[in-house]
């Protein structure tokens, strides 16, 4: 018995320690702020962001946690919330996680990174008039183009001005595809969920005025401009590298295009940073970028908008509210950081006060550009009900492609879910 | 008596408590969550039993449950031919090289899920696509852009995974039969056929219970190799029982939804195991 007792009380005395060590890491006047970063492809940039900004503010600390690949990040971020472990500042991907989060996110209106944002990139994180969120940066999507070849074949791409010289400059391509040493014209990524979920925004977002509130609060997706979507997809899937289900964003972007083998993909700027890896000359001389003519058949969009927000915890002590407010005004606002932005994350700038010969390539500047003058439709796909974009317009829209289910029926299928799952 | 009682407790008192924490008490929640309206952070009603009637019109659910029970069957069937074919083979004592075809064959089995999945992806796609071109057989080209070849894609990489593990639990048990016994049958007449029916066979029956078992449900949770290969596509009509859950649950985020779907997988997989291990058992036989 009185073994027992020991080993008990040996065991208590571990526990004690144990918990004590957990908890005391906080020493004196020092703040720590966690970050939680969906966007992998600038861990590094942040980290040495985050490096610069630790020594110029001593006492403050940053642990920046990245998880990246997609659909993964919204649940360990969920995960961490479930826990308790709530970080500091969190990436958000449009209004449905501003919703989740709600209870959580604080009110940024007042800080300086929100004021100089570009009219209406804010909207993206807005919820009954409050701002939840400061845009991460700006990135547009619209049918990237090989300048190149649209030249080989004799069709200059910036006199493409409607929906039927498109047509014809398409039809063009495809009777001289063995001249230019072309597998197909197109290389569509049917296999990705998202890229059929950005392609759909072309339409989506003229639907909703080009008003991602609008976006968020309809109850119903009703296809207004659903003819010129199929259009658009029929001629797709036409003159597309087969099968088009199984056509993933490597084979299309890394192989086929960056290799000349098709003219055309749908993507953003995002991929400007791989082609670069892959043939820095590609992207200098050759890569354009085509509006989708939607509402009428002269007005050309493509699509840009800030697509991620960061929203700081409001609940949370004073101090690190505080300090992370400070950091990311200091992120998007401070002339080193400004320079970072645009020189080393390679980002189209969310921000006013940015100097536009900086940004890195003609792609961005273009879209920037467009931005600014408001010639562009929005990011409506960030605005679809949860889980909407994979688990049924992607899956009913590679059903239309392999001729399983008619375009009427895609469209009243695709409807009815909009509804049911908003 | 009563120290040794109590020692004995303490003993079992941090395991007891590691299992309560981490399964007994998520189960229970679990189960709790089913019933309830829940999408991860707060719940906002109790619904009863709803969540279990919605299940039965939901036909994404129930196409993926039967997905996966074609998939189990075809590589249970496939994994346990597969495996004990290599046993024979490697338990052959004709070359000295069986160990390393030992080897050879267990490796595949060392690699992760999605690891796997990309592999293969990257052969159904690219390396298929290759052949395709230079045969010119149709057989080659379009792998993964339908449900056939994405259905077969899945089987043949878990077969390919799981065939050396199971070979390993073969060559124990075929090592494990008596050489007498041979010795005896051959004398009596038996050839090669025989003696693998009559005698090998009926002594490797354990062997079968337990491959079966793990094969079963193996095959019933995969779900890495699935997300890797195919994520559910074309048109999600290969996507398994635990990817449909997966995606309900954070996804469209109806966690208490998926919770129930959980209950209901987790009923079918436990008794179709009892069911096996019972008709296994029975055929095995005692020496």
């Amino acid at each position: 018995m009185k073994r027992s007792i020991k080993v008990i009380v040996f065991l208590l005395i571990v526990l004690i320690i144990a918990a004590a060590c957990g908890n005391g890491t906080n020493s004196g006047d020092d703040v720590t702020i966690s970050i939680f970063n969906i966007k992998v492809e600038t861990r590094d940039q942040l980290e040495e962001m985050i490096a610069t900004y630790e020594d110029e503010n001593p006492g403050i600390n940053i642990e920046l946690t990245t998880v990246g690949g997609g659909e993964d990040a919204p649940s360990a971020l969920q995960a961490r919330f479930a826990s308790g472990e709530d970080p500091n500042i969190i990436t958000l991907g449009g209004l449905s996680d501003v919703q989740t989060y709600m209870d959580y996110l604080t009110d940024i209106s007042d800080m300086e990174a929100a004021q100089t944002a570009i009219d209406g990139t804010l909207e993206g994180a807005t919820i009954d008039g409050t701002q939840y969120g400061i845009p991460l940066n700006i990135e547009g999507f619209g049918l990237m183009i090989n300048r190149d070849i649209f030249n080989q074949a004799g069709v200059n791409p910036d006199s493409i001005e409607s929906y039927q010289d498109f047509v014809d400059a398409i039809e063009t391509i495809d009777t001289q595809k063995e001249a230019l040493g072309l597998d197909e014209v197109f290389a569509f990524s049917g296999a990705e969920d998202w890229v059929v979920s950005q392609f759909s925004a072309h339409f989506t977002s003229a639907e909703f005025n080009h008003s991602v509130t609008d976006a968020y609060a309809s109850q119903q997706l009703n296809f207004e401009y659903g003819d010129r979507f199929r259009d658009y997809t029929d001629l797709i899937n036409t003159y597309n590298i087969q099968p088009i289900l199984s056509l993933d964003y490597s084979t299309s972007v890394e192989d086929l295009f960056v290799n000349e083998r098709v003219a055309i993909i749908h993507q953003g700027n995002w991929i400007i940073p791989t082609l670069i890896e892959i043939d820095p000359d590609f992207v200098e001389n050759k890569l354009g970028i085509l509006p989708l003519f939607v509402e009428s058949d002269t007005e050309g969009r493509i699509a840009a908008g800030p697509s991620w927000f960061w929203g700081v915890n409001g609940q949370k002590p004073e101090a690190e509210i505080e300090a992370s407010k400070e950091f990311l005004d200091w992120m998007y606002t401070s002339d080193y950081g400004r320079e970072m932005i645009m020189t080393d994350f390679r980002y189209i700038p969310a921000h006013e006060g940015y100097d536009q010969d900086l940004i890195q390539d003609e792609i961005s500047q273009d879209i920037y550009r467009m931005l600014l003058d408001g010639e562009t439709a929005m990011w409506a796909n960030n605005q679809y009900p949860d889980g909407f974009f994979n688990t049924v317009l992607h899956p009913e829209f590679q059903k239309y492609l392999s001729g399983s289910v008619s375009w009427e029926e895609f469209e009243e299928i695709v409807s009815n879910y909009f509804s049911e799952m908003r | 008596m009563k120290f040794r009682q109590s020692t004995y407790w303490l003993f079992l008192l941090p395991c007891l408590l590691a299992i309560t924490i981490v399964i007994i008490y998520p189960f229970l929640q679990g189960v709790y969550f089913s019933f309830t309206e829940y999408n991860g952070f707060q719940i906002t009603e109790f619904v009863g039993l709803s969540n279990y009637r919605q299940l039965l019109s939901d036909q994404n659910f129930l196409n993926s449950l039967s997905f996966t029970a074609r998939f189990s069957i075809a590589s249970i069937v496939g994994i346990n031919v597969m495996g004990l074919g290599l046993a024979l083979l490697v338990t052959q004592k004709t070359s000295k090289l069986s160990t390393i075809f030992r080897t050879i064959y267990f490796m595949p089995n060392l690699i992760g899920g999605i690891i796997l999945g990309f592999i293969w992806q990257f052969i159904y796609l690219r390396a298929f696509d290759g052949l395709a071109q230079l045969t010119g057989w149709d057989f080659f080209s379009g792998w993964l852009a339908d449900t056939e070849t994405g259905f077969w894609g899945l089987v043949i990489l878990f077969v390919w995974q799981m065939s050396g593990y199971i070979m390993v639990i073969y060559i124990s048990f075929l090592n494990n039969v008596p050489q007498e016994l041979l010795e005896a049958s051959t004398i009596d007449g038996a050839n090669a056929w025989q003696r693998f029916m009559h005698v090998k066979f009926p002594l490797i029956a354990p062997a079968f219970t337990i491959s079966l078992f793990l094969t079963l449900s193996n095959a019933f949770k995969v779900y890495d190799q699935n997300m890797a290969l195919t994520g559910g596509g074309p048109f999600g009509s290969t996507e398994m029982v635990t990817m449909n859950i997966y995606n309900t649950a954070f996804m469209t985020r109806q966690m208490g939804y998926a919770q129930a779907k959980a209950v209901i997988f987790l009923i079918i997989v436990a008794s179709l195991s009892v069911i096996q291990i019972y008709f296994t058992r029975k055929r095995e036989v005692d020496m």
